[in-house]
C-alpha cells in the first residue's frame, strides 16, 4: 500500500502549509464568500418582491433571528429532541440494519477466499466497507425522512409551538440520529473485530517428520521443511529455526500470507510434540517514519523527478534500471535512542517492465546506505528483489556486515551525528523501471496497537455518518422525504467524486466537460479524438466553459468523502496517525457547522404549517 | 327566530372585555396562500383586527375555510402573515419566547404515537426546560386531571380518539400556560368528555387564564365563550360578547314553575292588553346533552337498572 495523499502535521495543515494558507483560513474565506453570495442573492430576490428597504429589513431580521437562536440554544431541549429522534429511529426498525449486518457476516465466509496473499487485508477491508455502507445508508434514510414525516403528520405543530428554536429542532434531530448510528457503529465494530480475529485465527500441525532433513530431489535441490496445510497455506521452517527449536524449545516459522507462528517443543512421555501458536503479525498498525525523496537521473545528476512512463499511475516517478538513476531518501531523527535495535526498512516499490523478463521473478534492485556528511562513502547494504504489490521488509541491525563483509556500526558509520541517514534505491536490471514515491520507503518506528487502529478507522466512518446525517437533516428542512434523500445522496456521491469534479471544473478531464462528453457519445468519438470544427462543437465547448463555474463551486463546497475514508490504512496495516485523525475530525467539524447553520436558516425561514 | 339572526352588515361591536391586559392583538392581519410560482391561490384571511384580553374565553367561529385555523396558525407562528401583524403578549408571533406562556391543543392532537402518556408529557415538559422533579409532578397532576391514570403506560397508538384528545389537552397545559389555544377542543369527545372539556375551559378562565378557541360546534362556543368573532371567507363578520350578541331585544322571556292553566290564561290576557304578541307559551325542553348526562349519572348511581328519566 502506498499513501497517495500525504498530509502535513495538524497545526501546519490548520494554520499554514508552506506557501498555501492553512485550512482554517480557507474555511473562513469560503464561508465568508458563501455568506456574501447568499446575502446578495437573497437581497436581489427579495428586492424584486418587496423593494430594497423591506428586503434589507427581512434579511437583517433573519440573520438576527439565526444568531439569537444559536446563542439561546438550550441543551435540555436539544437533548429532549435528540432522545425523541432515537426513540423514533428505534420505532422505525433501525435494528433491521444491524440484523442485516450480522447476516452478511454469517455468510461472508462463503465469498471471502482465505487463501489470498493477505487475508487480513481482505477481511478488514470487507467488514469496514460493509459497516460503512450500511451505516451510511441508515443515516441517509433516517435523516432525510424524519422531518418531512413530522411535517406531514403535523406532529411538528406541537413541538414548534413550544419555546423550541429551529436550531434546536435541527440539532436535536441530527444528534439523535447520529447517536443511533454511533451505537450501531460501535456494536458493528465490535462484531467486526471479533469476526476478523476469529476468522483469521488458525493453527498448523507440525510433526517430527516435518522437521526431519529432506532428501534432495532429482535436480539436487533440498525441499524446505514445512508445517501442515491449514487455511490453504503452510509455513516454511528454516534450518536455523529447527536448530533453535532443538536447543531452546522455541522457534518461529517463516511468514506466509502476512503472518507467522511461534513453535514450541513440548516433551511428553519421552516424545517431543510441536505446537504452533496463533498467527502473529496479521493485524498490524505500522508507525512509519517518512523521509524526503530526491532523484538522480540516468546520467547520475540530481533531479526532482524520475521518468514519466505514462498515465499508468502518475503518483510514482520512475527510475531506469541498469543506470546510475536512483531514488534517494533522506531521513532525520535516526538516533540510537529512537531505534535501539537498529532500523527496520520497509519498501513498497512499483515496477514497470518494458520487457517480460522472467515473469515470476521480481526485478532486482539494490539498497545503499549513506551518511549525508560523507557522501563519498556509500555502504551497499544488499541487493533485493522488489516484491510488487507487497511490502519488502529489511532489518538493519545496529551492527551488521555490508555486502563486502565489512563490520559496520549503523549509528557510528552510517548515520550522521545529527541523526541523518540517506537510503538509495536503484534498479539493477536494464530497461526495467522502479516506480518510487516519497512514502515508498520508510523506517518502521514502532507497531501501534491493531485494535486501537481499527477503532480509529471506525472514527472515520463515524465522521462520514455524521456528515451524511447533517446533510440529510439540512435538506429535509425544506424538501420532502424522497427529494431530501436524493439531494443527500447527491451530496454523498458528489463528495466521493470531488477530485473528478475538480478536474472537470479545471478542464483537466480528458474528453472535455459534460456537454462535450454527450456530443462525443452521440458522434461516437473516443476521448482523445479531435472534435469537428463546427458550430455544434463550439457551442458544446462554450457551454462546458459556463458549466465549469458551478462545477467549481460545488467541487469546493462538497466534503471529500474519499479523503475522509481511512479503510486502506486499517486494512493495509498502517497506523492512522493522530495528525491525520485530527485533520479528519476538524474537516468534519468544518462541514458540520455550516451545514447545521444552513439547516437552522432554512427551517427558520419556512412555514411549518400549510 | 328571525330576530335572533345577527345583522352581518352592522358595524362590528367592540364591547368591553373582561380584563384590560391585551394578550392577543392582530393588526390588519392578512394571509394569502400562493402556489409554487408565487401566484395567489387563496386569500385565507383579509385584514383581521382583533384584540383578546386577559381572562376571557374567546371563540373564533365560522364555517370550514373561513380562516379560523389560519388565524390560529398565524398567532402561533406556524404561518407567516402576508401583511399585517400578529402579536401575542406584545411579541411578534414568530418570536418563540412567547410560547413559554402558551398552551396549544391542535385540531387532531398531533402527538408522537410511539410514546406513552407519561413519556409524552415528559417530552413536552423538557421542551419547556423544566427540571426533572417539576416535570414528574406536572405529569402526574395532568394525567390525573385528564383521567388517564389507568392508561398512562400505554403507547398513544393504542389510544381512542377521545383519549388522544385528553392527552393532547394535558400536553397543552404542561407549562401552566397563561394563554390556551384550542383548535376544535371537543372534536372526538363523547358527550361526557365534551362536558368535562367545557367545564375545564370555564375552570381555566376562572383561574385567570385566557382561552382562544375555534370551533364550528356552535353550542360549544355558546356554552363557554365570553366573546366571539365570526369569520366568513377570511373576513371578520361579527365580534362581541356572546350574551349580548345573542340577546333578542324585542322579545321577553318569562320562565316560571307551578302555574295552573288559569294563571297561564291570565298571562296571555295581560300580554294582549299591553298590545304584545305571544310568540309561544309551552313547557321548555331539555337539551339532548343534559338528557344524556342525567342518564349516565343515574346509571352510575344505580348500576344494572333502567334509568329514570322524567318524560
Amino acid at each position: 500500500m502506498i499513501i497517495e495523499n500525504e498530509f502535513p502535521p495538524y497545526f501546519e495543515w490548520l494554520l499554514a502549509a508552506g506557501l498555501t494558507p492553512g485550512a482554517l483560513w480557507i474555511w473562513l474565506l469560503t464561508n465568508f464568500l458563501l455568506l456574501v453570495a447568499g446575502l446578495l442573492g437573497s437581497f436581489i430576490f427579495l428586492t424584486v418582491r418587496h423593494g430594497p428597504a423591506k428586503s434589507g429589513d427581512l434579511i437583517f431580521k433573519a440573520l438576527a433571528g439565526v444568531t439569537d437562536d444559536v446563542v439561546h440554544t438550550s441543551p435540555r431541549r436539544v437533548y429532549a429532541l435528540a432522545r425523541l429522534a432515537v426513540q423514533e429511529a428505534l420505532r422505525r426498525r433501525v435494528l433491521v440494519g444491524f440484523m442485516l449486518f450480522i447476516l452478511i457476516l454469517l455468510f461472508a465466509g462463503w465469498f471471502l477466499d482465505p487463501g489470498r496473499t493477505d487475508p487480513a487485508k481482505l477481511y478488514l477491508g470487507f467488514v469496514i466497507n460493509a459497516t460503512s455502507y450500511l451505516v451510511l445508508f441508515l443515516a441517509l434514510v433516517l435523516s432525510a425522512f424524519s422531518l418531512p414525516a413530522d411535517l406531514q403528520s403535523k406532529t411538528i405543530y406541537t413541538v414548534v409551538t413550544k419555546p423550541v428554536r429551529p436550531s434546536e429542532v435541527v440539532l436535536g434531530r441530527t444528534l439523535g440520529f447520529a447517536a443511533v448510528s454511533t451505537g450501531l457503529l460501535l456494536v458493528m465494530g465490535l462484531f467486526s473485530y471479533v469476526f476478523v480475529v476469529r476468522t483469521l485465527d488458525h493453527a498448523h500441525t507440525l510433526t517430527a517428520d516435518d522437521l526431519a532433513p529432506k532428501a534432495p530431489t532429482e535436480k539436487g535441490l533440498v525441499p524446505p521443511n514445512k508445517t501442515g496445510t491449514t487455511a490453504r497455506h503452510r509455513h516454511v521452517i528454516k534450518p536455523d529455526q529447527i536448530e533453535l527449536l532443538a536447543q531452546e524449545g522455541h522457534a518461529e516459522t517463516e511468514p506466509e500470507q502476512g503472518h507467522y507462528h511461534e513453535i514450541t517443543a513440548v516433551s511428553r512421555d519421552g516424545e517431543t510434540e510441536y505446537r504452533l501458536g496463533p498467527p502473529l503479525g496479521q493485524l498490524r498498525a505500522r508507525v512509519p517514519v517518512y523521509g524526503t525523496l530526491m532523484f538522480r537521473d540516468r546520467g547520475g545528476k540530481p533531479a526532482e523527478k524520475g521518468i514519466n512512463v505514462g498515465n499508468e499511475w502518475t503518483y510514482h516517478s520512475y527510475i531506469e534500471g541498469g543506470s546510475p538513476a536512483a531514488g534517494i531518501w533522506k531521513f532525520t531523527g535516526v538516533t540510537r535512542d529512537g531505534f535501539p535495535n537498529g532500523i527496520v526498512l520497509e519498501l513498497s516499490i512499483r515496477v514497470f517492465r518494458t520487457f517480460k523478463g522472467t515473469i515470476d521473478q521480481p526485478v532486482l534492485g539494490s539498497i545503499t546506505l549513506r551518511n549525508p556528511t560523507k557522501p563519498n562513502e556509500p555502504i551497499t547494504l544488499k541487493n533485493f528483489r522488489a516484491a510488487e504489490y507487497a511490502i519488502d521488509r529489511h532489518e538493519i541491525p545496529a551492527q551488521f556486515k555490508d555486502a563486502n563483509g565489512r563490520e559496520i556500526d549503523l549509528f557510528r558509520d552510517v548515520v550522521s551525528d545529527d541523526g541523518e541517514l540517506e537510503i538509495e534505491i536503484r534498479c539493477l536490471e536494464r530497461s526495467q523501471f522502479y516506480g518510487l514515491a516519497r512514502p515508498s520507503v520508510y523506517l518502521l518506528r514502532r507497531e501501534g496497537t491493531p485494535w486501537i487502529n481499527f477503532a480509529k478507522g471506525y472514527v472515520a466512518i463515524w465522521l462520514q455518518m455524521l456528515l451524511v446525517t447533517a446533510f440529510g437533516v439540512m435538506w429535509s428542512t425544506f424538501l420532502n422525504g424522497p427529494v431530501a434523500m436524493l439531494a443527500t445522496l447527491g451530496s454523498i456521491v458528489g463528495g466521493f467524486f470531488v477530485s473528478f469534479l475538480q478536474n472537470l471544473a479545471l478542464n483537466k478531464s480528458l474528453g472535455g466537460g459534460p456537454v462535450e462528453s454527450v456530443l462525443r457519445i452521440s458522434q461516437q468519438k473516443n476521448l482523445t479524438e479531435q472534435l469537428e470544427t463546427d458550430v455544434t462543437s463550439a457551442v458544446a465547448v462554450m457551454l462546458d466553459k459556463i458549466l465549469r463555474i458551478p462545477l467549481f463551486v460545488v467541487s469546493r463546497i462538497l466534503p471529500n468523502f474519499q479523503e475522509l475514508n481511512d479503510v486502506n490504512y486499517v486494512a493495509d496495516g498502517y497506523n492512522i496517525s493522530g495528525d491525520l485523525l485530527a485533520i479528519h475530525l476538524t474537516t468534519g467539524l468544518g462541514y458540520f457547522i455550516p451545514v447545521m447553520l444552513l439547516g437552522f436558516l432554512f427551517f427558520k425561514l419556512r412555514e411549518v404549517a400549510k | 327566530m328571525q330576530s335572533q339572526a345577527v345583522a352581518l352588515d352592522a358595524p362590528i361591536a367592540a364591547e368591553a372585555p373582561v380584563g384590560t391586559d391585551v394578550v392577543i392583538e392582530t393588526r390588519n392581519l392578512s394571509k394569502i396562500y400562493r402556489d409554487f410560482w408565487g401566484r395567489q391561490k387563496v386569500r385565507a384571511l383579509k385584514a383581521l383586527d382583533l384584540v383578546v384580553r386577559r381572562g376571557e374565553i374567546f371563540g373564533l367561529l365560522g364555517p370550514n375555510g373561513s380562516g379560523k385555523t389560519t388565524t390560529i396558525k398565524l398567532l402561533l407562528g406556524l404561518l407567516f402573515p402576508t401583511s399585517g401583524q400578529a402579536l401575542v403578549f406584545g411579541k411578534e408571533a414568530s418570536d418563540v419566547t412567547k410560547n413559554e406562556r402558551i398552551g396549544y391543543l391542535p385540531e387532531e392532537s398531533y402527538l408522537y404515537k410511539f410514546l406513552n402518556a407519561e413519556e409524552t408529557l415528559d417530552f413536552y415538559g423538557r421542551l419547556f426546560d423544566m427540571p426533572a422533579d417539576v416535570r414528574r409532578q406536572r405529569t402526574a397532576e395532568l394525567i390525573h386531571l385528564v383521567k388517564l391514570d389507568w392508561a398512562k403506560q400505554r403507547q398513544l397508538k393504542e389510544y381512542s380518539k377521545g383519549m388522544t384528545r385528553r392527552i393532547g389537552l394535558a400536553q397543552a397545559l404542561i407549562n401552566d400556560p397563561e394563554l390556551i389555544v384550542l383548535d376544535e377542543p371537543t372534536t372526538g369527545l363523547d358527550p361526557i368528555g365534551c362536558r368535562e372539556m367545557k367545564d375545564l375551559i370555564l375552570e381555566l378562565r376562572d383561574r385567570g387564564k385566557t382561552v382562544l378557541m375555534c370551533s364550528h360546534l356552535l353550542a360549544d362556543v355558546q356554552d363557554v365563550c365570553d366573546r366571539i368573532a365570526i369569520l366568513h371567507q377570511g373576513e371578520l363578520k361579527e365580534l362581541g360578547r356572546v350574551d349580548s350578541l345573542l340577546k333578542i331585544r324585542d322579545v321577553t322571556e318569562i320562565r316560571a314553575s307551578g302555574l295552573n292553566d288559569a294563571a297561564k290564561e291570565e298571562i296571555r290576557s295581560v300580554i294582549a292588553r299591553h298590545n304584545g304578541q305571544l310568540v309561544s307559551m309551552d313547557n321548555p325542553t331539555s337539551t339532548l346533552e343534559e338528557l344524556f348526562l342525567s342518564i349516565v349519572q343515574d346509571s352510575e348511581a344505580r348500576p344494572g337498572r333502567r334509568a329514570r328519566v322524567e318524560g
